[in-house]
């Protein structure tokens, strides 16, 4: 890529970090700010720091993903459960009653899930916040159930978070690239 | 801030030193400083703005959990202090920030015709769901029909429930959710996530799941119509026209 960027044959001059046009005038590229006249030391420190960024993006970029999967399998959970009390309780006058805000939910934590590639940080904060608040109200509803997959409930919540903290770090390092 | 087309050729001022650059630069050709707008600017505490939203968030989830399950809390001293406790909150998140969050409380543009254009799509719209909600057959008020039948002995029952259900909502809960965690989220991500999440976190503190159906637009609505005109009061205006309406059902 250097190579082609660098060929004489170009009229005007490019960034070396990220190929945006600069000119003479220039002292860092309006770009991606790259030190343009800085010493060689300058310009070495900018791209040691986004190596790191490119090292770190993959990293985060899968605890994004692990995210994103928390979601769907949070949906896979409450289409479960709803069909569970549907054929336990089949003979219940309100059946609806318990398996409708199972099959809501699902839904809802299937949206999301979907969502989650384009819109990570909106999708994990909104699937936190509805997981959290399920959890409560299922507390409510028999405060003995509190104990029941209590690990499970804490990795499914420090997945999210983790997701939260990526999808932050991905759009960062996406700024700084110039990417977005 | 929504950034309207932008042609190449304008200039725009550095925001640190001042010098000439095109206004599509991302950062400073002189001095290599990123020019990120007002709402991006706190790129480095992004994370402990989240966790400051959480809390708020937290804070503001155990005491509606409080208020609504809790039986022991639904007397009249109770839902006083109670939205006394919300008001709190609100304020003093919303303060936080009050150098950028005060001029959200500045009614620019005020304009009649919007705002009765405003108040007639919210009342439709609260007619539309006090409809539906009929035909599906759940009361979505159950809480404040408690609270009236306690206030009925009273000769300002109906004034109490008026206030309570539609004039403090309107103020605090705007001041909460469309002023406090949305400017957040608008310094956390972009403006359509920020809409996205602010709207969301509102419908399910409801912890009603049937009543999303019409919660998720209704704040959508509100909040896009906070960024649009850039002031609280629409929004307030909308809320307790919304919550009037549906008041005014209760009472009939």
């Amino acid at each position: 890529m250097k190579d082609l960027i660098q060929a004489p044959t170009q009229p005007y001059q490019h960034c070396d970090a990220c190929f945006a046009r600069v000119t003479d005038d220039d002292t860092y590229c309006a770009g991606c700010g790259y030190p343009l006249k800085g010493s060689e030391n300058e310009q070495k420190k900018f791209i040691d720091h986004r190596n790191k960024n490119d090292v770190n993006l993959p990293k985060f970029k899968k605890k994004v993903a692990r995210a994103g999967n928390t979601l769907y399998y949070l949906s896979a959970v409450f289409i479960l459960y709803s069909a569970i009390s549907f054929f336990t309780s089949a003979n219940d006058p309100y059946i609806l009653a318990i398996v409708i805000p199972y099959l809501i939910l699902a839904i809802l934590f299937l949206i999301l899930g979907s969502f989650s590639k384009q819109k990570p940080l909106a999708c994990f904060i909104s699937g936190l916040c509805l997981y959290v608040i399920v959890q409560v109200l299922i507390f409510i509803n028999d405060p003995e159930v509190i104990d029941t997959g209590i690990i499970i409930k804490i990795v499914i919540i420090g997945f999210l978070v983790k997701g939260i903290k990526s999808a932050v770090e991905v759009e960062r390092i996406k700024n700084e690239n110039n990417i977005a | 801030m929504i950034n309207d087309e932008i042609s190449p050729l304008e200039k725009k001022t550095c925001i640190r030193c001042e010098a000439s650059i095109n206004l599509t630069a991302k950062f400073c050709s002189n001095c290599g400083i990123v020019q990120s707008d007002q709402l991006t600017n706190h790129s480095g505490n992004k994370w402990a703005l989240i966790k400051q939203t959480a809390l708020f968030y937290l804070i503001y989830l155990e005491v509606c959990v409080v208020s609504k399950f809790v039986n022991y809390f639904h007397t009249f001293s109770w839902l006083l202090l109670i939205n006394a406790v919300l008001a709190i909150t609100a304020i003093a998140f919303f303060c936080l920030d009050w150098k950028q969050n005060k001029t959200l409380l500045i009614w620019r543009n005020f304009s009649w015709p919007k705002l009765c254009a405003y108040l007639a799509i919210a009342m439709l719209a609260s007619m539309f769901v006090q409809y539906s909600v009929d035909w599906l057959d759940i009361t979505i008020y159950s809480q404040q029909q408690e609270y009236y039948a306690n206030l009925k002995g009273n000769i300002f029952g109906e004034f109490l429930l008026v206030f309570f259900v539609a004039v403090v909502p309107a103020i605090f809960e705007e001041l909460a959710f469309r002023g406090y965690l949305l400017q957040a989220f608008l310094k956390i991500t972009d403006i359509k996530q920020a809409i996205y999440v602010s709207a969301f976190l509102f419908a399910i503190i409801h912890m009603s799941l049937i009543s999303l159906f019409w919660l998720i637009p209704f704040a959508l609505f509100i909040s896009y119509v906070r960024v649009k005109e850039n002031t609280l009061w629409y929004g307030v205006f909308i809320h307790f026209s919304f919550n009037l309406t549906a008041c005014l059902f209760m009472l009939s």
